[in-house]
């Protein structure tokens, strides 16, 4: 469970948010809503640990109900305007290298079978094939392909469906079902809510939050 | 410490990876010290056998410092491209881990460039080889430079990425902070080749500046990455 309580941020003197509580059960999707500039994005780089809360707490809770040392090893970050590969380097290489960094096992057959999926397994596309070649879509699915590969319990997903095609958008409702059904949590900032009709939605509007 | 050699070994491959398939990257400083040095060998002409080594000297560290600077304050460039640098502040990585990769990588593509700038020095200022500039002790006190250089280097890379004064900042303190090594190493260096000194006599002079230096620089640079690496 992400627990996040009184949370507070200000960025130059605005405040951005201020004393959101909330928290993201297990086997659910929490849906992130609010007008542009209400602090979606900030919300999600807080959750994700690249900027500091003014005041508050974000804890992510293990099973045991005792709050993780580190959350970071359990939450894998999706950002919306980037998808964090290295463009130099082919698409084997950068799933290898995200998974070495959390020490995950990084077999060429465990990153070939999700590449599979993803419909990025064909050999002149998954090596020798600088991923900066890539189209937009194929980028997003490799960037999806990382966090499936990240095995993390707790998904924050900025704007995932930008740039996928139809068949790339199934590919993720059913990497999502996968992921609820193993009793993974995901927080989802996404303006293309049809894709996601079919899931357990709980919807956290910024802008009621701000004005509760 | 299982855990800190995997992420060491995966930044490390995966930087050296990213160089290696950017040649610019380590080519463009090579070719700064090489027109450099060539530039002073044609501005130098002949030169008096007893000022050979202090020109020599003068010559390659300022090229040295120069071709390096533009090599280090690159080093983090790759990741600042698709977000990837804030993608892996947003994993468990050990500051340390990460610290010292890039500064295994620094050293790396400093000794590079740095090699040949001592090579090619020593072969077109002493082109007709009266006295001998290329000796171990020059090496090991370049190499003792470099190791100090190193940590700065990607401590200002670092800092550069996540300030808003970029372009002014690397410059600013990059020089003032590399003033005490370059003057202890070229000390050190002219000690050796003019006053014919060995190593375990500058270990109490100049020489121990440079190894302190770097000890300092290396053990603050190593510090200050993880506060850099924080959340804003």
């Amino acid at each position: 469970m992400l627990d996040i309580k009184l949370l507070s941020f200000r960025y130059q003197f605005k405040t951005i948010l201020s004393q959101l509580s909330f928290c993201a059960v297990t086997g659910e999707i929490l849906h992130i809503t609010g007008p542009n500039g209400s602090g979606k994005t900030t919300l999600m780089s807080l959750l994700a640990g690249l900027r500091k809360e003014a005041s508050g707490t974000i804890e992510y809770r293990l099973s045991s109900g005792k709050a993780a040392e580190d959350r970071r090893t359990y939450v894998e970050y999706l950002p919306a305007e980037a998808n964090a590969l290295f463009g130099k380097m082919d698409a084997m290489s950068n799933l290898r290298f995200w998974r070495k960094l959390r020490n995950l096992e990084a077999s060429d057959a465990s990153i070939r079978a999700v590449l599979k999926k993803w419909d990025l397994d064909h050999p002149l596309v998954r090596e020798n094939f600088p991923v900066e070649s890539f189209s937009t879509g194929m980028k997003r699915r490799l960037a999806l392909a990382r966090l499936e590969l990240s095995e993390t319990p707790c998904w924050l997903l900025d704007e995932p469906l930008y740039g996928l095609d139809t068949k790339g958008i199934e590919t993720f409702q059913l990497m999502l079902d996968e992921h609820l059904k193993k009793g993974g949590i995901t927080i989802i900032v996404s303006h293309d809510i049809a894709p996601l009709e079919r899931f357990p939605v709980r919807r956290l509007d910024l802008l009621q939050e701000a004005r509760a | 410490m299982k855990r800190f050699l995997t992420q060491y070994r995966a930044l490390l491959w995966q930087a050296l990876q990213v160089e290696w398939s950017n040649s610019e990257r380590w080519m463009s400083p090579l070719l700064f010290s090489t027109t450099m040095i060539l530039l002073f060998a044609f501005a130098f002409g002949k030169v008096d056998v007893a000022f050979l080594p202090q020109l020599y000297i003068a010559a390659t560290y300022l090229t040295a410092s120069f071709s390096l600077q533009i090599a280090f304050s690159r080093v983090l460039e790759p990741d600042t491209q698709d977000r990837v640098f804030d993608q892996l502040r947003t994993y468990p990585i050990s500051p340390s881990a990460w610290f010292l990769s890039k500064y295994t990588v620094v050293i790396l593509l400093g000794v590079l460039i740095l090699l040949p700038t001592l090579f090619l020095s020593n072969l077109f200022l002493n082109n007709e080889g009266p006295v001998s500039l290329l000796n171990s002790s020059v090496l090991i006190v370049a190499v003792l430079m470099l190791l100090s250089l190193g940590a700065i280097g990607v401590l200002l890379s670092t800092m550069m990425l996540r300030s808003n004064a970029k372009q002014i900042l690397y410059p600013l303190l990059y020089f003032p902070l590399t003033v005490p090594v370059l003057l202890s190493a070229v000390e050190s260096s002219r000690m050796i080749l003019v006053d014919g000194k060995d190593l375990s006599y500058l270990m109490s002079s100049w020489l121990g500046l440079l190894v302190i230096f770097g000890i300092m620089y290396f053990t603050l640079c190593l510090l200050l990455f993880g506060e850099l690496i924080k959340p804003e």
